[in-house]
């Protein structure tokens, strides 16, 4: 008799059970670095056209630098991650060879799609010559460009090469400007940073096809992800536009100048954000190491045992111990940014005096550097979730974000510039708090997310 | 419970017809349709929602036909916080049915589950973090030692197969015949303490035998004290978890009906062995069209003495003990023909390997491969046919032969044994009607074949013996009529007092009481 005996064997098909596990290693630096690389290029330029004496060239560059990422990150942002995790099914399957093919792919796309934005930009929108509205879209273009080849070092974990890429890009692209600013004014800045831009994204590039020397295959393969994880485009796409919205919002304040150009800033609130995001530099490195050693480690161990016939005894021991590697690893990432942000506060009065920065913005920097000491424990946390596979959970937690850092904002603007900041701030804090809970809830729970809730194999 | 019409009788099929074909979907067939007067409902139970075709065209006097999706619960209401107490009411229930439960205990998680069974589906009772709780509750109370993958993987099949077991609707019916114990079984003994209409259960093979040697030969369960030395007495583990588990729903089925019926007295052993009372035993087995082969000439003369293994040529059948007797019995039959009536094709490995054999063994004038034959054209003129299987349930080829006086040369195996050299309580006893071999034994095989084709008068006898016997005991006329008496009978049977719920222990009640006694202080 045909019995019970075929669906017995099914109970062999175990493997789904790992195919949840993989890699989000770099969506802190993909999400967290570009912005820093911003700021840094920002204030390199802004000393460089002081130094020059050509302001209005400087305050063009700002600009189109700050537009230019913002809006990058944004449209590429529910790119990225999506790729990220294509790229990782794809390492974890031993089937690379679509890598290369899927970088042209993705360059293609958000190219294609984001012509028409570029163009009603920088043609149609703001009022600039020629050479400016060329160099201007170059500059966007290569940026993008970058984020998009960022997703492939994160999987290739080297580091070394990306620094250098960095390093060696930036410190051309100001040589350039340098060079060319006399000539070609905000025309030459802007590309003359465009071609430190393009050096990186070349090197980068290079790096990528030096790791996966295959031919160009099904270029357009991972768009069938976007259905199947659309929650990572929500969220890639959410995240970016939750760090900028206040910035965003901001615009519209009494305080924002409109440039001869056409296009819309409140330096005040924006220098002074910006240079409060500096301060989670250092706790990057630090969140790096303690998400990719120890807590992968765990993270291992965890997954690993069960498949190796662990009593639920031991899953518990994993999962005490995975929760034990997060509170430790949140604590010392807490304690350093406190450090950190209470220096900078404590030394923000001297060091503004020092730039010639606006006192007024005083305010503004601290409670800016406030904001980003939660917001990079937030992006930890969402960096946890991510690992889960948590992701509804990160699209709730970042949409809130969103709305807080939005609503907030927009109510600071109301109360005048006093408030400034205080929507930043408070929105950083509250979506920490919020994603701090659903991460201890959902941690709490691993076992069973990892055997019914989040098991693929599971009807 | 539904307002249809109730059947005759509701026909309780796991994994088999009309979607599979093989030996019982036939049976099944053939059944429904020689009892045209009845009118019967099935009901399937399959492991998913997979399309299937229907293998057989399902005649008219079928009213109905249910599914059960055992491992694919519909997904029923979403989860609610007052599911934990659910658990907790089901829990005992499905302890003890998973430690061989008895009828009661079905009853209680039947009574348990009723007030909601309408809203109930996999997201409830096995995907909420209630069931979770459960799972691991029952994990640390049976085995706390075992690997949990497949712990949860294994009770999430149990659960879902009893799940879905205990959520079918029963269609109305004056009898519920169940073709084995199992989930089937099970559903038969629910329908039973839901209806209180009686139960019939014919097994073909013994479900809970097969699970066990199934069970046991598993490779997808992992071995916890693998390798350990057997001083001490292995610890219960996940295959005693499944094995008691199949061998409760027998224990619920038996309990159930009111007759336990298989196709030879061999397989009685094992069902005594898993609780039917012997009361209810009852051999019926296969018949066969007697008439038809009776009725197939005799070609005696005018040929070299020939022998015949019937079957497909596949190592189940050990066609190559049956090459080496050949190669034996040539020695004393030089002019012997050793035939091999049967397709070939299904295991193309198998065959090469045999006739490799007859090459080796210098037999290539003796044993002859005819392939698939029409076996009428053939039984009139062979002297005795042999089968050497290593397993089989109730062949019958032998019937067949028998009816058309060639005797069997047959190793011990299923209901070769009874078929050929008569019960033990055969009344006159008929004489063998051939022999019955060891496995794998040459030797014996040709030994019994010598003392049949050298001894005129034993074959005749033999030859006589076997066709009288399947005269009397396996005219498939007389036994369909058997079946017919019997469903008339246990139709007509008034409904069975309801199934008490099983009291609980006295240390539970003690418990309970004390409990109650504190709450009031």
């Amino acid at each position: 008799m045909a019995g019970i005996g075929f669906v017995l064997r099914r109970l062999t098909r175990q493997d789904d059970l790992t195919g949840v596990v993989v890699g989000y290693v770099y969506a802190a630096l993909v999400s967290s670095g570009p912005f820093l690389v911003t700021v840094i290029a920002m204030a390199a330029v802004g000393l460089l056209g002081d130094a020059a004496g050509e302001q209005p060239a400087v305050a063009t560059f700002r600009l189109v630098t700050i537009y230019n990422f913002a809006l990058s990150l944004v449209c590429c942002g529910p790119f990225l991650l999506v790729m990220t995790r294509y790229l990782a099914d794809r390492i974890y399957e031993h089937k690379v060879e679509e890598a290369p093919g899927m970088l042209i792919g993705a360059t293609a796309v958000t190219l294609g799609l984001q012509l028409p934005l570029v163009v009603w930009l920088y043609f149609i929108h703001a009022d600039m010559t020629l050479p400016e509205r060329l160099a201007a879209s170059v500059h966007y273009f290569l940026i993008c460009g970058i984020w998009l080849v960022s997703v492939f070092l994160s999987a290739l974990k080297d580091y070394r090469a990306i620094g250098y890429s960095f390093a060696g890009g930036m410190a051309l692209g100001f040589a350039a400007a340098h060079l060319l600013l006399p000539d070609f004014g905000a025309a030459g800045l802007i590309g003359g940073f465009a071609i430190g831009l393009a050096a990186i994204f070349f090197a980068l590039t290079l790096r990528v096809m030096v790791e996966y020397p295959y031919g160009i295959l099904r270029p357009f393969a991972f768009l069938r992800y976007f259905p199947r994880v659309w929650q990572l485009a929500v969220f890639g796409f959410a995240y970016n536009l939750t760090i900028w919205c206040d910035k965003l919002v901001l615009w519209l304040a009494p305080e924002a100048e409109t440039a001869a150009i056409g296009l819309v800033s409140n330096p005040a609130y924006d220098s002074a954000m910006f240079l409060a995001n500096l301060t989670t530099v250092p706790v990057l490195a630090v969140f790096i190491i303690a998400i990719e050693t120890e807590f992968f480690e765990r993270y291992q161990t965890f997954y690993r045992a069960i498949e190796q016939h662990a009593t639920y005894r031991e899953i518990r021991a994993n999962q005490a111990a995975i929760a034990r590697t997060l509170a430790t690893a949140g604590r010392s990432i807490l304690l350093l940014q406190c450090i950190v942000a209470a220096l900078a506060i404590l030394a923000s009065p001297a060091l503004f005096a020092a730039l010639g920065i606006d006192a007024r913005q005083l305010g503004i920097f601290r409670l800016g550097t406030l904001g980003s000491l939660f917001q990079i424990l937030f992006v930890f946390l969402t960096i946890v979730l991510a690992y889960f596979d948590l992701r509804m959970r990160l699209v709730q937690v970042t949409l809130l974000y969103l709305g807080l850092n939005a609503g907030l904002s927009w109510a600071s603007l109301a109360w005048g510039f006093a408030w400034y900041g205080y929507g930043f701030f408070l929105a950083s804090l509250l979506a920490f708090l919020a994603a701090l809970a659903v991460v201890i809830r959902e941690v709490g729970r691993l076992p069973f997310l990892t055997f019914v809730k989040n098991n693929a194999s599971i009807r | 419970m539904s307002t249809r019409a109730p059947a005759d009788i509701c026909m309780i099929l796991e994994g088999t017809y009309p979607y599979v074909a093989g030996g019982v979907s036939s049976w099944v067939h053939d059944m429904l349709r020689t009892h045209a007067d009845r009118s019967f409902h099935l009901v399937c139970l399959l492991p998913d929602r997979q399309e299937r075709q229907h293998r057989y065209t399902v005649p008219g006097n079928v009213v109905g036909i249910d599914h059960v999706y055992l491992q694919e619960i519909a997904p029923g209401s979403r989860p609610r916080p007052g599911d934990h107490r659910l658990f907790r009411r089901m829990e005992s229930g499905i302890t003890a049915m998973v430690r061989g439960g008895r009828l009661e205990d079905l009853a209680r998680l039947d009574a348990a589950l009723a007030p909601m069974r309408r809203r109930l589906g996999r997201r409830r009772l096995l995907n909420s973090a209630a069931a979770w709780q459960s799972i691991l509750r029952l994990y640390e109370r049976e085995l706390p030692e075992a690997s949990f993958l497949e712990f949860f993987w294994s009770w999430r099949s149990m659960m879902s197969s009893l799940f879905a077991v205990m959520l079918a609707d029963i269609p109305p019916a004056r009898l519920y015949h169940t073709i084995s114990t199992g989930y089937a079984g099970a559903l038969a003994a629910r329908a039973h303490i839901a209806t209180r209409r009686p139960v019939l259960v014919t097994e073909h093979g013994i479900y809970t035998n097969e699970r066990r040697i199934e069970i046991t030969m598993a490779n997808w369960l992992h071995e916890v004290n693998a390798g350990s030395l057997a001083l001490q007495r292995k610890k219960r583990d996940l295959r005693d978890l499944w094995i008691d588990s199949f061998t409760g729903y027998s224990h619920c089925t038996y309990s159930a009906a009111s007759r336990i019926i298989t196709l030879y007295g061999g397989n009685q052993d094992l069902q005594r062995r898993d609780g039917a009372p012997e009361d209810r035993l009852l051999v019926i087995p296969n018949g066969i069209d007697f008439d038809r082969f009776a009725a197939i000439p005799r070609v005696n003369g005018g040929r070299p003495p020939t022998i015949a293994l019937i079957g497909r040529v596949v190592p189940i059948k050990d066609v190559k003990t049956y090459i080496r007797a050949a190669g034996l019995l040539r020695r004393q039959i030089p002019d012997l023909q050793a035939l091999v009536l049967g397709p070939t094709e299904e295991d193309p490995a198998y065959d090469r390997e045999c006739r490799e054999l007859v090459a080796m063994l210098g037999l290539g004038e003796t044993v002859l491969f005819k392939g698939q034959v029409k076996l009428d054209d053939w039984l009139g003129r062979l002297d005795a046919i042999v089968l050497t299987s290593i397993s089989e349930a109730q062949p019958l080829v032998i019937l067949e032969a028998g009816a058309a006086g060639v005797p069997t040369v047959a190793t011990d195996v299923g209901a070769c044994r009874e078929m050929i050299l008569g019960p033990p309580d055969e009344t006159p006893a008929l004489g063998d009607g051939g022999a019955i071999t060891p496995l794998a034994n040459p030797q014996a095989t040709a030994a019994a074949l010598a003392g049949l084709l050298r001894s005129p008068e034993r074959l005749a006898e033999a030859s006589r013996a076997i066709r009288e016997r399947v005269r009397q005991r396996y005219n498939k006329r007389h036994l369909d009529r058997i079946y017919a008496d019997l469903y008339a009978e246990t139709m007509a049977l008034p409904d069975a007092a309801p199934v008490h719920l099983h009291t609980p222990r006295p240390a539970g009640f003690f418990a309970g009481w004390r409990q109650k006694r504190r709450g009031a202080a």
